[in-house]
């Protein structure tokens, strides 16, 4: 492969990699916006969508992929719904502190759970590795078309939802401010349980698109969740075409990065960058909370 | 017997390891996700400079400074961050600390680790057997108490409260909060480092495998179960888990149960965190004049 087709390979690989952190980074930043906290539950909530699909691909139900997604996606989708209604809900109004630590207590309690049921293995879905079909110079496997597919889906989906309905309306009211968006007769209520299931299918639809081109284990989702916290701060957090474009960034920074650095540091590409935003912009973040 | 006294060892030094960060975490509000690092950074160096043949009355203050300057270094930029994106920078830090001990195999030996730490000598006594390394680790531990109960009390301490509850009022008051939370991060870390020290010379053995978030999980549960922002609080919270988790490693059960049962002792402090931030988020023992 010459070196001009290396590079461009090296930014598609940018972009894969982006695509899903994007996926990951609106479904954070979705929660944050409408409830003001960082949910550091939400790795949990990547890798047991990948795992749901493991479950229904697997004996007894051996549902192909294109089927066994969506009972995976509802599941997720439950499982969110099941964190807010047991965990988050009873402390909504307590202090900042004991909400982080019971997102943290709840994201060792999932991990662990899919570790007790699956064990610490790496797993695939079987898919037999195949050799990438050549576009323009570059290679690209199918479950990497697919990775671009359904991303795109993904954001023309959030772009209707939240700009053309009046549930995106009034999750974007609460967003902006919570007790206005009360008095003004919103159905916070439903607006709320709305942004849990987006949430946690986007982090689904992430989580299985990684495990398809990669793999699955427990640890993949908290691997995963500084990258989708790094995408949001770039993006300005609550904000979700930010977070698209900052999950974009990080995915390319990472791949380009590993042709200067180590491949040992790759992973910590995200936290530098991250720590050198704060230094640029320290207090961009700060002023935007009103509590 | 061995086993009491190995349970009083390794409680002693997370009972340091949970005082560290109660300062952070109880008395100044600060969410630090990453304080295994300091732990980390505490035992590599000591045992790295006594490897080296350096005595270890000079490798332990040298491992508490390089613990004590990485926190102030961090908490320079991290400081910066409100709450939670706090939270974050901490539990990236954490990792990345993990990938240099990983990455950097030809001062840390990467994931081989570092065997034949020898045990510390102070004062020509070689502690070497488990009565007098449960001396060492006990004195630290009452010293810690001691000096950072001192911290706390004095004005200083008061002054993290007030940022702690109310930074905007403690600003109006002419407290610089930003530099108050530097240093109480910082001395956080160098007792956190001190932590390190003691773990590292009483296994003799560490890898980057002793410092991952299950730690930092585990001596956050501690301080948050004992009782955040209380001097008995970690302590008693030590006590308690480090029993719950080391005789459950006692237990002779058959091997195909152990594969299950790590899995399942995270489950069951996860689950704890969780019910006591609903239920009981002040803890065993509760911070006198708190609010519920």
């Amino acid at each position: 492969m010459d070196s001009i087709s290396y590079y461009l390979q090296t930014v598609l690989n940018g972009i894969l990699a982006g695509c899903i952190y994007a996926l990951f980074a609106m479904g954070l930043t979705l929660i944050y916006g409408v409830l003001n906290f960082v949910n550091f539950a939400h790795g949990e909530l990547i890798m047991w969508g990948a795992y749901f699909l493991f479950l229904f691909m697997g004996e007894p139900f051996g549902l192909p992929l294109y089927v066994a997604v969506f009972p995976a996606l509802a599941l997720t989708g439950c499982l969110g719904l099941a964190m807010d209604y047991s965990v988050f809900r009873p402390i909504r109004r307590a202090n900042r502190l004991t909400l982080l630590i019971a997102a943290m207590g709840l994201s060792v309690f999932l991990r662990n759970a899919a570790q007790f049921f699956w064990g610490a293995e790496v797993r695939t879905y079987g898919f037999e590795v195949k050799a990438g079909t050549q576009f323009l110079g570059l290679y690209l496997t199918t479950q990497q078309f697919a990775i671009i597919g359904v991303t795109i889906l993904c954001v023309i989906a959030v772009y209707l939802l939240f700009f053309k309905s009046r549930l995106g309306k009034s999750m974007r009211a609460l967003s902006d401010n919570l007790d206005l968006a009360r008095i003004s007769g919103i159905d916070t209520k439903r607006a709320i349980l709305a942004a849990w299931v987006i949430s946690a299918v986007l982090a689904a639809i992430g989580g299985i698109l990684l495990a398809l081109d990669t793999n699955l284990h427990p640890e993949m989702g908290i691997a995963n969740l500084i990258k989708a916290f790094a995408a949001t701060l770039i993006g300005g957090v609550g904000n979700l075409w930010g977070a698209l474009l900052g999950g974009l960034l990080i995915g390319l920074a990472e791949n380009i990065g590993v042709l200067f650095i180590s491949p040992g540091y790759k992973d910590g590409i995200a936290f530098v960058i991250m720590v050198l935003i704060l230094l640029a912009r320290p207090y961009v973040i700060i002023g935007e909370r009103s509590d | 017997m061995d086993l009491l006294l190995h349970l009083c060892v390794v409680i002693a030094i997370y009972a340091i390891f949970a005082l560290s960060l109660n300062v952070e975490v109880g008395y100044t509000g600060l969410f630090n996700f990453g304080h295994v690092a300091f732990f980390g950074i505490g035992a590599y160096t000591s045992a790295l400079l006594t490897l080296a043949g350096i005595p270890f009355i000079w490798s332990l203050p040298a491992a508490l400074f390089m613990a004590g300057l990485c926190g102030f270094l961090l908490s320079i930029p991290a400081l910066k961050l409100q709450g939670d994106y706090f939270g974050i920078a901490t539990l990236g830090f954490g990792e990345i600390l993990r990938m240099i001990v990983n990455n950097e195999v030809w001062l840390t030996k990467g994931p081989m680790g570092l065997p034949g730490i020898p045990r510390p000598e102070l004062f020509g006594i070689v502690f070497d057997s488990l009565p007098r390394y449960l001396v060492l680790s006990s004195g630290f531990a009452l010293l810690t108490f001691s000096i950072l109960a001192f911290v706390v009390l004095s004005p200083f301490g008061r002054a993290l409260k007030a940022v702690r509850d109310d930074e905007t009022a403690a600003e109006i008051l002419g407290k610089n909060a930003y530099r108050f939370k530097i240093k109480s991060f910082a001395i956080g870390s160098v007792f956190a480092g001190l932590a390190g020290v003691l773990w590292a010379h009483y296994t003799t053995f560490i890898g980057p495998g002793d410092f991952t978030l299950t730690e930092t999980i585990l001596v956050l549960l501690i301080v948050v179960m004992g009782g955040k922002g209380t001097f008995l609080g970690p302590v008693a919270g030590a006590v308690v888990l480090i029993v719950f988790q080391e005789s459950v490693r006692f237990l002779r059960l058959p091997p195909e149960w152990t594969r299950l049962l790590g899995p399942l002792q995270q489950m069951i402090f996860g689950l704890l965190l969780v019910v006591l931030m609903v239920f009981r988020p002040e803890g065993i023992i509760r911070e006198k004049g708190a609010k519920r």
